[in-house]
């Protein structure tokens, strides 16, 4: 594992870009608290926000229903749109879906597309910093979660996770003991244990 | 700045009135993450200051007519509880001096803050001093940078601030309310320590050019201390869950 650095914190070395880091001459600087790995040349961000990007899946409940557009809360700063004449079964204030981003507009509204309203089950929000240890390399982690809950797990990359059957309350204390540990090495064993241990 | 004929005696033996030398900090002590309900929080303990920071967001600028759309807006409010000083300070509700700390706070952040990641967004930073002893927007500034750290709002710097004045003929660090009461002069600085950047400097009273390129040494000396307990602050909590699993 890395060391811990603050944000206006140098880094040694640093490969490619990285919306974390920043360059003032020819040293690269960290922005946010993290975790860096000098052999790597690596950051990882601790705590972070998460900017919607083209291509994300997103989990977001929808706000208000105005003609032909639904305008969706994304646990952001900036709204979701989806036109209401792609989307096949109509919508309400209130529901919750399950939708990619196709573009982002001059105002940074996320464009929504491949709409699915997701029912029942419940939705839990946790820092998008941590969405990348909930899913692990290679989806490792989540494969693991929906093996050891037998819930329906729906991850949006803007922090938001959707629980469907299963034992919830399992799912849910897993995923915050990864979302408190996620900086810790040897991860996958111990949610693994905990899910064995309560199943 | 009272002065007058009551003038107290503030440098005995060459010691300070709480027994520290000219270019002694009080102890400093930063929790963050203190406010589970904020995006960032931290707590500090300086001298006999007792403070809270949080910052919410960034989220939809409301009211609408406070949005940027080529950036983030901070907008800050340090207030001082009713309980927190010997004097009476108002009984809630910003004053015409928590106004401006407010203002020269925010503008403080706007420097070292990534807005224009976030256009159209807001970020509030509440700074709340439970207990005073003056030098409280010097520590509002040092807390607050905590807290815009632990919310994972992008940075350039992480900075810092501790005033410096002039009592009779000396230069001294870091003044306690009777200090900063009865002084010839009080100069709050904020500092960003990755370039040694001023963000912040007042300055009541008057001092000379060399008493103020002191200070300003004495300062830089000073902030390598509170950038390491700011450091230390922000790495405990991972810390500890790391040390768990060692």
């Amino acid at each position: 594992m890395g060391t811990i650095v603050v944000p206006g914190e140098v880094l040694e070395r640093f490969n490619g870009r990285s919306d974390n880091v920043f360059f003032d001459g020819n040293k690269a600087y960290s922005k946010v608290l993290g975790i860096y790995d000098s052999e790597r040349g690596m950051l990882t961000p601790l705590e972070g926000l998460w900017y919607p990007r083209m291509g994300d899946t997103v989990i977001g409940i929808v706000e208000e229903d105005k003609f032909n557009i639904y305008t969706v809360y994304l646990n952001a700063p900036y709204k979701g749109i989806a036109m209401s004449k792609f989307i096949e079964e109509p919508l309400a204030a209130g529901d919750i879906i399950e939708a990619v981003i196709k573009d982002i507009d001059r105002t940074k509204t996320a464009v929504l597309t491949r709409v699915r309203k997701l029912n029942g089950g419940k939705i839990i929000s946790v820092k998008p910093s941590k969405i990348p240890r909930i899913m692990g390399h290679g989806d490792t982690m989540i494969k693991q979660l929906v093996q050891g809950t037998k819930c329906t797990l729906v991850v949006g990359l803007n922090g938001v996770i959707w629980i469907s059957g299963g034992n919830y309350d399992l799912a849910a204390e897993a995923i915050f003991k990864i979302v408190e540990e996620a900086h810790t090495p040897g991860l996958t064993e111990r949610v693994k244990e905990l899910l064995e241990g309560k199943k | 700045m009272s002065g007058g004929t009551d003038k107290p005696e503030l440098i005995v033996n060459g010691k300070r009135l709480d027994g520290r030398d000219m270019g002694d900090l009080r102890a400093v002590k930063i929790e963050a993450g203190t406010l589970k309900n904020a995006d960032g929080s931290a707590y500090i303990e300086w001298g006999n200051n007792k403070i809270l920071a949080a910052v919410y967001g960034p989220k939809e600028a409301l009211p609408k007519h406070i949005a940027d759309p080529e950036r983030a807006v901070i907008r800050c409010r340090y207030s001082m509880a009713p309980f927190s000083s010997l004097e009476e300070h108002g009984r809630s509700g910003p004053n015409r001096r928590a106004i401006e700390i407010s203002k020269v706070t925010k503008e403080v952040f706007e420097k070292v803050v990534v807005l224009e990641d976030f256009p159209g967004s807001k970020i509030d930073l509440f700074i709340e001093v439970l207990q005073s002893d003056g030098g409280t927007r010097a520590a509002g500034i040092t807390a607050a940078a905590v807290a815009f750290a632990s919310s994972g709002i992008p940075m350039l710097d992480l900075p810092y601030a501790v005033s410096v004045g002039k009592i009779g003929e000396h230069v001294v660090l870091d003044l306690n309310k009777i200090e900063d009461n009865y002084s010839d002069a009080d100069m709050p600085v904020a500092l960003g320590p990755r370039l040694n950047e001023v963000l912040l400097l007042q300055m009541d009273g008057s001092m000379s050019r060399q008493d103020i390129s002191k200070g300003l040494e004495m300062v830089t000396r000073a902030g390598s201390v509170i950038s390491q307990v700011q450091k230390a602050a922000l790495k405990e909590p991972y810390e500890k869950v790391s040390s768990r699993y060692r």
